[in-house]
């Protein structure tokens, strides 16, 4: 199911949490939307919802003006940032809560909720309360109580983000299986840029409730639309007055056609090495190079290099 | 532990004692004096009867009026913005702000025969001062707030994701209500229940103004043992009725010991 959202906006008082966000969701795919904290993206996850209501735009689904309709009737599934388990219910309780809603018969509500455990790799916890689940259990009940209804989208906010990091990593992989199992039309918000280019297929970008720059992930990281992007979506440096990734940097020991400098600090990073050098303009840049270039070269600080370009880049 | 602690522990401990503590086990020493025939006697006559019963009949009917009251306005507070909140959040702190007894002069004035509310009443035929009726109602403000204390600040701690949820899956107002938020809240409601029944059961001053003590109609237990100890000297009979009282305050405040540990345990939960 496709996503439409024309001319949203929403504030708080005077903050302008969302402001004039159009965007298009397609059907069927995994869509981040990516920002720093208070740029607006959780605003805009729950103005999809119904949660909250825009004070001006429409939210379009699958060709629905759903803008003035009462989330208990959208047919979503939301997973809350902190999960919000039903306490006072197990496991089976909290993934068939949607569907004893929707008066089905219990033998029925049964099947399903057995599949959606086995779905999410609880199978043997269904008579468990949430206070006795690991945070990555409740993430996962928390995904099937969603999927219970078979939303026509699936809303994720910071699905990650209360999580340790091992276990974060492998949920990322999992929820980018079952989005592969299920395609329903997924988005997730996100602060984290590399959660959201491991995971995703398509990107909104967005900073101060305004969309930055959309498009799939690998498009924005080559092609970054402003400064912001570019800071955003990955490592970046100053080089020439331009912002740069530091990987499309190199040092050369001759001076032809580059910028002289001296290295004023190498960090080494395991396979990646940062080396910060002092140039001749009087601007401090650096720039990332592999264990081998770094040995190769027989790099140190105080040592005189050449800074450019490399020439195979993508500009 | 040090000195210090030891010395803070005795202060406190005499400080209990000389309030609490002495007066009650010579109340008991006292009632209990003649033997359990004696004490028994007394808390049978018809006058500590009808009391008893009177103060449980009224207890019946202002906890569950208060509790109603109590959740719906808690919610209100908890989860809802509309103009006047602040005005509305206090209004309910009166009761236990000022005096009791000043709540029944209120009563009076506005129930007597020359008050707003007395004269058509009475036009009707309904009496509310001197009667039962003006009983529960003075019963029932003084215990307006304890309900809706003991759960505004768990709705807000408890959040509104919950809620959320339910509805995003389709639960509309009742079952949310029902399934999701009485059962998050059922121990602060419990707790605050138990904090109404000994109010209610205790109330004095605002119960005394209205009522006009009528022995055997507008005399509750409370009223009943001071009226003994006041007017008949009947030491014994106050003794006893006040044991009576002071047992059964002791076997709310220990289902309220219980329930503030499952309270507890609750908010651990929530952590």
């Amino acid at each position: 199911m496709s996503i439409s959202l024309n001319n949203l906006s929403k504030r708080y008082g005077s903050t302008h949490a969302v402001e004039n966000v159009s965007a298009e969701i397609t059907h069927g795919s995994l869509t981040a939307i990516l920002g720093p904290s208070g740029s607006g993206k959780s605003t805009l996850l729950k103005l999809i919802s119904g949660l909250e209501a825009p004070d001006e735009g429409r939210v379009i689904i699958d060709g629905d003006d759903v803008t003035d309709v009462d989330p208990r009737h959208r047919d979503i599934g939301f997973c809350f940032q902190s999960y919000a388990p039903f306490r006072h219910m197990n496991v089976a309780k909290n993934v068939g809560f949607g569907l004893k809603v929707r008066k089905r018969p219990a033998a029925e509500i049964d099947a399903r909720v057995k599949e959606l455990l086995a779905l999410v790799k609880l199978d043997d916890k269904a008579s468990r309360y949430p206070s006795q689940l690991s945070g990555g259990e409740r993430q996962r009940m928390a995904l099937a109580r969603a999927l219970a209804i078979e939303p026509r989208v699936l809303l994720l906010d910071e699905p990650f983000g209360a999580l340790d990091a091992v276990v974060r990593q492998e949920l990322r992989q999992w929820v980018k299986v079952l989005h592969e199992q299920i395609h329903v039309t997924t988005v997730l918000v996100t602060h984290d840029q590399q959660e959201a280019m491991e995971v995703a297929d398509q990107l909104i970008v967005m900073s101060a409730g305004r969309v930055v720059q959309s498009g799939n992930p690998l498009a924005l990281y080559e092609s970054p639309a402003t400064d912001f992007v570019h800071e955003f979506l990955g490592p970046s440096t100053v080089f020439g007055g331009v912002v740069t990734r530091p990987h499309d940097l190199e040092l050369v020991s001759v001076y032809d056609g580059a910028m002289k400098g001296r290295i004023t600090s190498i960090v080494s990073l395991g396979f990646e090495a940062q080396v910060t050098v002092e140039l001749s303009d009087g601007t401090t840049t650096w720039v990332q190079l592999s264990r081998n270039e770094l040995s190769k070269m027989g790099l140190r600080v105080a040592l005189l290099v050449g800074v450019r370009r490399r020439t195979d880049a993508d500009f | 532990m040090g000195k210090g602690r030891w010395a803070l522990r005795g202060v406190v401990m005499a400080y209990l004692g000389i309030l609490i503590g002495l007066p009650v086990v010579f109340m008991i020493y006292k009632a209990l004096a003649h033997g359990f025939g004696p004490f028994w006697s007394q808390i049978t006559q018809p006058g500590a009867i009808s009391a008893l019963k009177l103060s449980v009949e009224i207890a019946a009917i202002a906890v569950p009026v208060n509790t109603l009251v109590g959740v719906g306005a808690a919610i209100l507070i908890a989860r809802h913005k509309f103009f006047g909140k602040r005005a509305f959040d206090t209004v309910f702190d009166i009761p236990v702000a000022v005096s009791p007894v000043i709540l029944g002069v209120a009563l009076i004035l506005a129930y007597s025969r020359i008050g707003w509310f007395g004269a058509p009443l009475l036009r009707h035929g309904i009496m509310v001062l001197f009667s039962p009726l003006g009983l529960v109602l003075a019963t029932m403000a003084v215990s307006l707030p304890y309900v809706l204390r003991s759960i505004v600040p768990v709705l807000l701690e408890v959040g509104t994701e919950q809620e959320d949820a339910a509805r995003t899956l389709g639960a509309g107002r009742f079952r949310t209500f029902f399934n999701v938020t009485l059962p998050s809240i059922r121990w602060a409601v419990a707790y605050g229940v138990a904090l109404t029944i000994a109010r209610t059961l205790g109330e004095f001053g605002a119960v005394l103004v209205v009522s006009g003590n009528i022995s055997g109609r507008t005399q509750t237990l409370p009223i009943y043992i001071y009226d003994d100890w006041d007017q008949r000297f009947d030491t014994l009979g106050s003794y006893s009725g006040a044991l009576v009282l002071a047992l059964i305050s002791m076997a709310v405040l220990l289902v309220l010991a219980m329930l503030r540990k499952r309270e507890r345990r609750l908010r651990v939960d929530l952590a």
